[in-house]
């Protein structure tokens, strides 16, 4: 094979192929990329089993179709270092040649058959809508999802469609984020719990937002398809706690911040709490938001805040840590609060179609 | 047996066999022998006794002191059974504080042996002599005679062939008068035993030696420096001793040395109190070194339980075992825990101490009084400082490894120094298998097993929140249900109360399923399932509601095992210098929940002597 093409566009290609790649995999042949030139132009595929891609590099010059199997750090590495504009990428036997300008390197390259298959995008049964806003459901939730311990099923985000909507949630059994967007289905359900990594690769290759991404959901498989990309990730296959059961009706203490000014104290209080069980009292009256943050052996903190807020007199405790990161998501200026009771889940609304829970912590229980 | 009909079916037994059946009680082998002439001896006011041995004692055990002695009158009633010189009435039984005091014992010796007994009082010129062959006494003649008794026991069982037949090979026979020799010598300070077995010195004491010195005798060097010491008092009860590092624990009881009032016991009520006292820096079924001298009032304890007087009963027991277990478990917490290179750090301290400071270092002269036991303290109660100081040959004071020039001859407390350099637990650090942590320290370097460090930290700060009563709470979003089966659940229900003081939330659903609603906060990655099963298999084993202490101590273990650092986990240098910051702070951070070692340390002289380079 032989092609050419631009070398910013082919490290920007490889860069997303590396991201799925792991740099040690069980098998070389898993740490390696497969190159596919044809008619048509330049792909490149990886993937680590669990999460694959397909990137087309634009505007290669296909002089002879080919395909190649290559290490893929090494590759990604020498093309970012290039100095030249273009790239040539050429085979002989079992060498892969990358030349740019006057400067080329060789690489061994693997048998391109034993190659694990990646399917294709499967047009039929696919959503479709605008990637902007699937990415900002993928960024307002999948913070909360399970990263280490806990249930398998809570290591994902939950995608659903149904009713005309498209809802994602993440939860890691102590919080829950729910963010929703109208979606387009005619009718149609689908559901799947999409690996964190995956959906963030996913929002990954959105290049531009107001273009309109495919999702489509296999049996086995989620997958999304922009411009240039496919990328394909194996679902995980368990029960996802039945969120719609934990989700708290309107509490009967109900409070609204300032987003900001809440985060900055919050943070400040912070400080003073332990490392690992961290939790912040919070004690709302008429009109104020007084802050505790303390830690044995340590010493205390106290901060308050104007809150709109006209019930009775009521505490709550939270790990701020989980609130600080919902807040940083919050696309409004004020925050709202809602909770029955010391040990009932807090509510924050963090915008429109934006919900994020939080068990407190209870002390003295 | 044949028996006429006419005869009477009951008879007085004679009085030799009536000694003969109480021998088998008290007198079993060479070594019980051995226990009961060194009573006597003992209980003489001796300061000095010998004891000569051939074959193991089997042909021979001759035992020479230099107490009291005897004079003919009473040298006459010496082999005649309830003789004895230690008790007068009835009302002596109650505070009895003498060794002997039963009268069997020459008695029961003399009726399976052919024994003879010469002695000297201060107030007579001669000596005299009695001689008894399977329980026929001879006459008391006169003989010459040092100050004090010898006393020979030769064939033992020659009468008694049964028994002869039972008898083990001499090296083990030897092996167990040596034993018993030992225990003499290790509970009378002031007296010097000296033990020859077929012309050749086995064993020996001097007379000036304390305890410590005795037991460095008895049991070698290297378990010396592995040694805290215990001293105090509650009234009149007091206990001293020592007690070994978790570390040099055992797999039998060899090294575990109970003595009350001088005396050697084989108590199972001790023996429990040292099993609480290492509860949790003990692995199962190791057994810790202990050697503990109590010294209580006679009246209130009774050792007129079994012949043999291994056995007593404590008259207050409730409040003894209390005493003693809390006294025990400070010392336990301050025996120094981190492993060191331990073999190598052994032969080198005992050399440095033989080549440069023959006479005052600690292992040569123990020392009077608290000052070794200061030096074993400071050691352990700054577990961070680098190098700990296993390789001290300064005797008075610690020299403090990172300016070994000027620290070692000046006796003024380290910690007292300002300019002594502080370990600001500075990386870098390298993580091996994803288990192990390596650092440097400023003369050496340590390894830290993570999994078994934040289990202990865990447990630690858990167990502070609950004594505390302010153990925080994570209440979960979707609450965990756990299968359990129906005698499970009813056992759980009963202490659902008392779990959640602990921050432990559980509710039963439905018939065999338990739901857990909350979790201490402080575990990172709870396991739920694997929490309750814990639960269930702590409760149900021990029938005692989770907030008693020992069980209390199980489920908070398990708590933290359940979501500790794994073995496995990656951890950034970030995540690393906080985790040593923390266990800094904590308490009691070198061996985990389970009792396995959190670090090791290797100081710059081990790495010299490794490459040999010494």
């Amino acid at each position: 094979m032989k092609i050419t093409c631009q070398r910013e566009e082919l490290r920007e290609a490889l860069s997303v192929i590396s991201a799925v790649v792991p740099a040690r995999g069980a098998k070389p042949i898993l740490e390696t990329l497969k190159l596919i030139a044809t008619e048509e132009g330049l792909e490149l595929v990886g993937t680590d089993l669990e999460v694959s891609a397909r990137i087309s590099v634009k505007e290669a010059q296909v002089d002879e179709p080919g395909v190649v199997v290559l290490p893929c750090k090494v590759a990604l590495d020498f093309v970012r270092d290039l100095f030249s504009e273009t790239v040539t990428i050429s085979c002989e036997q079992d060498k892969c040649i990358i030349r740019g300008g006057t400067d080329q390197c060789e690489l061994v390259t693997l048998d391109a058959d034993e190659y694990p298959v990646i399917s294709h995008f499967n047009e039929k049964d696919s959503f479709s809508l605008q990637g902007g806003n699937f990415s900002r459901l993928v960024q307002q939730t999948a913070f909360a999802a399970a990263r280490d311990g806990g249930r398998y099923a809570m290591h994902g985000v939950m995608v659903e469609i149904a009713d005309d909507e498209v809802k994602m949630i993440a939860t890691d059994g102590r919080r829950l984020a729910l963010a929703s967007q109208p979606l387009d289905a005619d009718g149609r359900k689908s559901s799947a719990i999409v690996p964190t990594k995956g959906l963030q690769l996913f929002s990954r290759v959105i290049e531009d937002p107001l273009d309109q991404v495919k999702i489509s959901f296999d049996e086995n498989q989620a997958g999304i398809r922009t411009q240039n990309a496919q990328i394909f990730a194996r679902l995980i296959d368990g029960d996802f706690p039945h969120y719609s059961a934990v989700l708290p009706k309107e509490g009967e203490h109900l409070m609204e911040a300032d987003r900001d000014l809440l985060s900055q104290k919050l943070r400040l209080v912070a400080n003073v709490t332990g490392d690992e069980a961290r939790a912040v009292r919070l004690t709302i009256s008429k009109g104020k938001l007084e802050l505790k943050g303390h830690c044995v052996g340590r010493g205390s903190a106290d901060a308050q805040l104007e809150v709109e807020y006209s019930g009775e007199g009521s505490e709550i405790a939270f790990n701020p840590d989980y609130v600080l990161e919902g807040l940083k998501q919050c696309q409004t200026e004020t925050v709202r609060l809602e909770f029955q009771q010391r040990s009932s889940p807090g509510k924050f609304i963090l915008g429109e179609n934006y919900i994020y829970i939080v068990m407190p912590i209870t002390i003295d229980a | 047996m044949e028996i006429s009909p006419s005869a009477p079916r009951i008879a007085l037994l004679p009085a030799v066999v009536r000694d003969q059946i109480a021998a088998g009680e008290v007198v079993e082998r060479p070594a019980s022998v051995v226990k009961e002439l060194l009573e006597n001896a003992l209980d003489a006011g001796a300061t000095q006794i010998s004891v000569d041995l051939e074959e193991g004692g089997t042909r021979l055990i001759r035992v020479t002191d230099d107490g009291a002695g005897m004079g003919p009158e009473d040298l006459a009633l010496a082999f005649t059974s309830h003789a004895t010189s230690k008790l007068r009435d009835p009302s002596d039984l109650v505070h009895i504080a003498s060794l002997g005091f039963r009268g069997e014992a020459l008695a029961s010796v003399a009726s399976v042996a052919r024994c003879q007994v010469i002695s000297r009082t201060a107030e007579s010129e001669t000596g005299h002599r009695l001689s008894c062959e399977g329980g026929q006494q001879g006459e008391v003649t006169e003989a010459g005679a040092p100050l004090g008794t010898t006393l020979e026991v030769r064939d033992l069982f020659y009468n008694v062939p049964a028994r002869r037949r039972f008898l083990k090979r001499p090296s083990t026979e030897l092996g167990h008068c040596l034993a018993a020799v030992q225990r003499a010598a290790l509970a009378h300070d002031g007296v010097g035993f000296v033990v020859n077995s077929d012309g050749r010195r086995a064993y020996d004491v001097e007379a000036s030696m304390d305890f410590l010195a005795r037991i460095r005798r008895t049991f070698g060097a290297e378990l010396i420096d592995h040694l805290e010491a215990v001293n105090v008092n509650d009234g009149d009860l007091i206990l001293s001793g020592y007690l070994g590092s978790p570390r040099i624990s055992r797999r039998d009881t060899s090294r575990q040395i109970w003595m009350l009032n001088g005396r050697f016991l084989r108590d199972r009520v001790l023996s429990r109190v040292l099993k609480e006292a290492y509860r949790g820096v003990l692995e199962e079924g190791r057994q810790p070194v202990a050697f503990l001298r109590l010294a209580m009032n006679p009246a209130a304890v009774d050792v007129n339980v079994h012949p043999a007087k291994s056995e007593v009963r404590f008259r207050d027991q409730r409040r003894l075992f209390g005493f003693l277990v809390s006294a025990l478990k400070v010392a336990v917490h301050e025996t120094d825990m981190a492993t060191p290179g331990e073999s190598m750090l052994a032969g080198r301290a005992r050399r440095l101490v033989r080549e440069e400071n023959p006479l005052q270092g600690k292992l040569a002269d123990p020392g009077a009084g608290p000052q070794p036991e200061s030096v074993v303290r400071e050691r352990s109660g700054r577990p961070f400082v680098p190098g700990d100081d296993f390789i001290s040959p300064g005797a008075v004071t610690q020299s403090h490894p990172a300016n070994p020039a000027s620290a070692p001859l000046q006796s003024s407390d380290p910690d007292s120094d300002p300019w002594a350099p502080t370990d600001n637990l500075q990386g870098p650090y390298l993580q091996v298998g994803k288990t192990f942590l390596l650092r440097a320290l400023p003369d050496g370097f340590e390894i830290i097993d993570q999994h078994a460090l934040h289990e202990r930290l865990t447990y630690e700060l858990l167990l502070q929140e609950v004594r505390a009563g302010k153990v925080e709470v994570q209440r979960l979003l979707v609450p965990e249900v756990v299968e359990v089966s129906r005698a499970d659940r009813v056992l759980l229900e009963e202490h659902l109360e008392s779990l959640s003081s602990l921050g432990i939330e559980l509710a039963s659903m439905g018939e065999t399923s338990m739901m857990v609603s909350g979790l201490p906060a402080r575990l990172r990655h709870p396991d739920p399932a694997g929490l309750v099963g814990d639960l269930i298999e702590v409760i149900g084993r021990t029938g005692e509601p989770p907030t008693a202490s020992d069980v209390l101590e199980q489920v908070l273990h398990s708590c933290a095992c359940r979501s500790s650092i794994m073995a496995g986990d990656v951890l950034s240098q970030e995540e690393i210098q906080a985790l040593l910051e923390r266990a800094r702070a904590a308490e009691n951070d070198q061996t985990c929940p389970h009792a396995r070692p959190t670090r090791v340390r290797f100081t710059l002289s081990d790495l010299e002597r490794a490459f040999h380079r010494r």
